[in-house]
């Protein structure tokens, strides 16, 4: 077992990565530790992250923070409705030269990607990002291209427009480890916001403080955090109960347990323990469940949210302690 | 979707106070709500469900039984097969509609096991196979070619047993508002917990006020509906709800009725001699005044007194004397009591009935003329003494007179105006119209008046020769005569049935000076095993002639003795399918007015079938509280044993609970922030982290850190115990 192999020097190390690219971010991302925290859980459990929020809560912000921190390469893609799948997985260009064709690598070859305002694309080129982000690698004219190893998206999008966007199909919001929002921060990290971009962005003067290879030892790190069968029964539980949970169509699917299960782990190594303990659980339970959720329609109207339905299921299955 | 709390019980309540159940109506709802207060559950499976369905739809189909016989379903349904007239149609109807409001009425009681079975269940709702068959049959099928069940599966019954509670409370027998707004109340307070939240309160309360007001005047208009309806002509309505039964104070005849007069076949009474000889006659009533078709009883019309019942025993005396013979009488009471609603009826008597015995009736009354009335259940059935000799009749009384002008049934063209009234004795008198045909009779027969011996040999044998019996009358050529139908009989057609003799016979007695009277009843002749049966075309009428000489009242019979082939050869050749299903109908009215303890038989069969029942759901199904089978789990899990728990039941019971959803990390936190514990914190930090070790790695914890777990236990206990001292020394 790998997690035996690993030793406590090794989660160490791990650590200090975690608290190096947080410390970073946290310079431009001011009163946003939660955030940072749930998407640093993410990125070292190996999941994608969807950022929902109103804008100018500094979502982009969050993504290119991250994506400065490591030293790593970032794309950027700008969803629009006109965007073609092409455009982000890449194209076989015919060469005059020798003939042939030659694939173009698009945006999707990285290893943060930024897709902002994922929701104003058509759901065809929404459904191209679902291989990559799924598989780790694309398909263009019947071959198979890989991903790096490291292959982090991040994808925005905006409540309150519905005008021109089309929600993401069920299938790709499971693809995403968590979602989550920003909020908006208190009035003096407000203030705080300002002074530090009175003069220049502070993003420019981000520094990469962590290499790849680095990310990667977290990720190896985090599968090593052990978890009690306890636990794991706690996870289904809670996942479970969401199936029979009143106003809920459909319930969380397994990828919900197990992304569930790595984020915890990810937490724990975080909080400096080598075990999963309940609060961890609980702390990731709203993010990685509630938008797998379908609601029923009356309750929708009724008011009942998905992230209402986990937070009574929360209250509702007992804690192991 | 369930119901807001006490909703149920709210409505049940209301219910109760509507039928008039309200005590037992507490106890359900209390039993109903009670269950929010405890957590005892039981586990029940979809078996057991359709066994308490099985159990409510007996209780159903019982109360179904009960309501209809206890309305005089049977009776009255019978009736309305054998002779379907305005009158049995309207009285079925009646039965129905009394049949289908006591059901409604108790359908809360009978549903009542099925709503407290989901209510002390483990599971939220009930299964939807166990109510619909159709369902069952359907999903089980599917379930054998293996296509998918739809995913909702189950119905919480709370909803439709609060409609079945307001439903059953609009069969309410008080009049008033009461009902209207309470009914609106509870609908409101339903609704109010399951309201959209997509309109604002206002816009809710005022769809469901317009509501209100279209469903108040609708409903007052349907009540002024039905007044004006019921007013509409009382008389008219009156005609449907006619009595049956012979009248003790008059007799129609059908003496002058053209046509033929057809009796059905049916068993009406049942007569089994225990003792002596059986009676011949079964007398109902006697009248003393005739006019043209109608007896009347005269002056005993009223006479009506009550007969008083021996104490303790259901035996009554009609009139003291020796008895020597005996039989068991089982007759229908046909009529109804418009003070009582309760069956009422002519007991049909042997001549000379002194004591009755075992006879279950409430009251019993008797006139001057013999006639007993009784007021009790549909069918009685009673021991009837009687002998030779005295009679309950009023005696002869020579110095009785009576006045009459106006003789009943006197057609209005036959003016009576300006006519002296006959002056005679009630048991003398005779119509003068009738007098013609009367004198010529007996001057044909050269009768001497006050001869009664002579006079009865000379009448039978006269009306035996000279007279046939039939039904079938003939249209008598009266013309252009001055004949009465009675006269016509005597002196033309000589054919009739027994009413024409026993008038004629009675008239021509008293145009001889001897005191007669006019007996209706039944004779009894036709034997079927132990028993005689006597039908609706054993109906019989005859005479009262006064024995001067004992001072008795004797039966006197001249209709021909060929009445009875006659009569029966008009029988049904379906007459034995036709015993039978009298005699079906027979043992159900036994059973159906308390004649026979089937009824107690079948109440006592219910208790051991509903135990058993019961017993196969709840006795072999383990009874299980919603924590013992998490402890279960619990035991499973590594860490179990730790002696952090000793310290959480310390806080605990400080105040200090954690909720069950609650991690140790968070409810640690909250506990630090009391100051009593706040000076344990250190040590507890440490016991956390150990104890979260211990439970959740699964490398556990060594043997040198779990003994120091259970250290720091220790001492953490003792300072927590030092704590309260430390404070009430402060103080």
């Amino acid at each position: 077992m790998s997690s035996t192999a690993i030793n406590s020097n090794q989660l160490q190390v791990a650590r200090e990565v975690y608290k190096r690219i947080t410390a970073n971010v946290s310079k431009v991302m001011q009163g946003q530790a939660e955030a940072t925290r749930t998407l640093m859980a993410a990125l070292a459990s190996g999941g994608h992250v969807l950022l929902e929020d109103f804008p100018g809560t500094g979502k982009t912000t969050l993504a290119k923070a991250l994506a400065r921190s490591l030293d790593a390469t970032f794309k950027r893609v700008q969803f629009t409705p006109d965007l073609l799948p092409s455009d982000i997985l890449g194209v076989s260009v015919y060469s005059q030269r020798d003939q042939q064709f030659h694939f173009h690598q698009g945006p999707v070859f990285t290893n943060v990607l930024l897709a902002d305002e994922i929701n104003r694309a058509s759901p065809r080129t929404q459904s191209a990002l679902l291989e990559a982000m799924g598989e780790s690698q694309v398909s263009v004219d019947g071959e198979r291209h890989f991903l790096s190893e490291f292959f982090f998206v991040i994808a925005t999008e905006n409540p309150v427009e519905f005008r021109g966007t089309y929600p993401l199909p069920e299938a790709q919001m499971d693809r995403f480890a968590m979602q989550f929002t920003l909020g908006y921060v208190q009035p003096s990290e407000e203030v705080a916001i300002l002074t530090a971009q009175q003069h220049n962005h502070p993003l420019d003067a981000l520094q990469p403080c962590a290499t790849v290879s680095d990310v990667l030892t977290l990720k190896h790190a985090v599968e090593s955090v052990r978890i009690s069968d306890e636990l794991k029964r706690y996870i289904v539980d809670l996942v479970a109960a969401t199936r029979s949970a009143n106003g809920v169509q459909l319930g969380a699917s397994p990828r919900a347990s197990l992304a569930l299960m790595k984020a915890a782990q990810a937490l724990a190594l975080f909080d400096g323990q080598e075990f999963v303990t309940p609060e961890q659980i609980q702390e990731l339970a709203v993010p990685v469940i509630a938008h797998r959720l379908v609601m029923q329609p009356q309750a929708k109207f009724s008011g009942v949210t998905a992230r209402n339905v986990v937070e009574e299921v929360l209250k509702k299955v007992k804690v192991p302690a | 979707m369930r119901t807001p709390p006490f909703l149920v019980g709210a409505a049940l309540v209301f219910w109760g106070w509507q039928t008039d159940f309200l005590p037992l109506s507490i106890v359900m709802a209390a039993v109903l709500e009670a269950s929010r207060m405890t957590r005892a559950r039981w586990e029940f499976s979809d078996e057991d469900f359709s066994r308490i369905w099985t159990i409510c739809t007996l209780l159903f189909l019982g109360i179904a039984v009960y309501a209809f016989t206890d309305n005089g379903g049977p009776a009255r349904f019978g009736s309305f097969f054998q002779n379907p007239s305005p009158a049995t149609q309207s009285s079925a109807g009646a039965v129905t509609s009394r049949t289908a409001s006591t059901m409604l009425r108790w359908l809360p009681m009978v549903l009542f096991l099925f709503i407290a079975a989901q209510a002390y269940s483990t599971r939220e709702d009930i299964p939807l196979s166990t109510i619909s068959l159709i369902l069952r049959r359907r999903w089980k099928r599917a379930a054998k070619e293996g296509v998918p069940l739809p995913g909702i599966r189950g119905v919480n019954v709370a909803f439709p047993y609060f409609a079945v509670c307001l439903f059953a409370a609009s069969v309410h027998p008080a009049d008033g508002q009461g009902y209207f707004w309470g009914f609106c109340a509870l609908v409101t307070w339903a609704l109010w917990s399951n309201r959209t939240r997509r309109f604002g309160v206002f816009v809710w309360a005022a769809v469901l006020g317009v509501a209100f007001v279209g469903g108040f005047f609708g409903q007052y208009g349907v009540g002024r509906l039905q007044n004006y309806i019921q007013n509409l002509d009382p008389r008219w309505f009156e005609r449907f709800a006619r009595n049956q039964g012979t009248d003790p104070s008059h007799s129609r005849t059908q003496i002058g009725r053209l046509g033929q007069i057809k009796q059905s076949g049916k068993i009406v009474i049942r007569v089994e001699p225990k003792e002596g000889v059986p009676p011949d006659y079964l007398r109902e009533a006697s009248y003393r005044i005739y006019g043209e078709r109608y007896w009347r009883a005269g002056p005993s019309r009223e006479s009506f007194q009550v007969v008083p019942q021996e104490t303790n025993n259901l035996a009554f005396i009609l009139i003291g004397k020796t008895n020597f013979s005996s039989a068991q009488i089982t007759c229908y009471l046909e009529g109804f009591s418009r003070e009582s609603g309760v069956p009422l009826g002519l007991l049909p008597l042997p001549s000379g009935s002194g004591r009755l015995e075992e006879l279950p009736v409430f009251v019993l009354r008797m006139n001057n003329l013999g006639a007993v009335l009784a007021e009790g259940p549909g069918l009685v059935t009673f021991k009837a003494q009687f002998g030779p000799g005295l009679t309950a009749d009023s005696a002869f009384d020579p110095s009785e007179t009576i006045s009459i002008t106006n003789f009943p049934g006197r057609r209005a063209r036959q003016n009576t105006q300006g006519r002296p009234p006959v002056v005679a004795n009630p048991d003398l008198i005779v119509d003068p119209a009738e007098r013609p045909a009367l004198s010529q009779v007996i001057s044909n027969l050269n009768l001497a008046p006050g001869n009664r011996v002579a006079a009865l040999r000379t009448l039978k044998s006269f009306f035996e020769t000279n007279f046939t019996y039939s039904t079938w009358l003939e249209t008598p050529n009266l013309l252009n005569t001055n004949l009465t139908p009675l006269g016509a009989f005597l002196t033309r057609t000589r054919r009739g049935h027994c009413e024409y003799f026993a008038t004629a016979t009675v008239l021509l007695l008293r145009e001889l000076g001897i005191p007669a009277r006019y007996a209706v009843g039944y004779a009894v002749h036709e034997k079927s095993g132990r028993e005689y049966v006597v039908r609706l075309r054993d109906a019989h009428a005859w005479c009262l002639v006064w024995n001067e000489r004992l001072n008795i009242w004797q039966d006197f019979d001249t209709t021909p003795a060929s009445w009875i082939e006659e009569e029966s050869r008009n029988g049904s050749p379906f007459q034995k399918l036709s015993d039978l299903w009298t005699w079906a109908g027979f043992q159900f009215a036994k059973f159906r007015w308390g004649q026979s303890n089937f009824r107690q038989y079948m109440l006592l069969a219910l208790i051991p079938a509903t135990l058993l029942l019961g017993y196969q759901i709840f006795a072999r199904r383990k009874r299980k509280r919603n924590r013992s089978t998490e402890s279960e789990l619990e035991r499973i899990w590594p860490g179990i044993d730790s002696e952090f728990y000793k310290i959480e039941q310390k806080l605990a019971a400080r105040g200090i609970g954690r909720r069950t959803n609650e991690p140790l990390m968070n409810w640690f936190e909250r506990a630090v922030s009391d100051p009593d514990v706040a000076t344990a914190a250190k040590s507890l930090r440490e016991i956390l982290r150990l104890h979260y070790q211990y439970r959740f790695d699964p490398n556990g914890l060594d043997a040198a850190e779990r003994e120091r777990l259970r250290f720091a236990v220790e001492n953490c206990l003792k300072e927590l115990n030092r704590q309260p001292t430390k404070q009430a020394a402060q103080r």
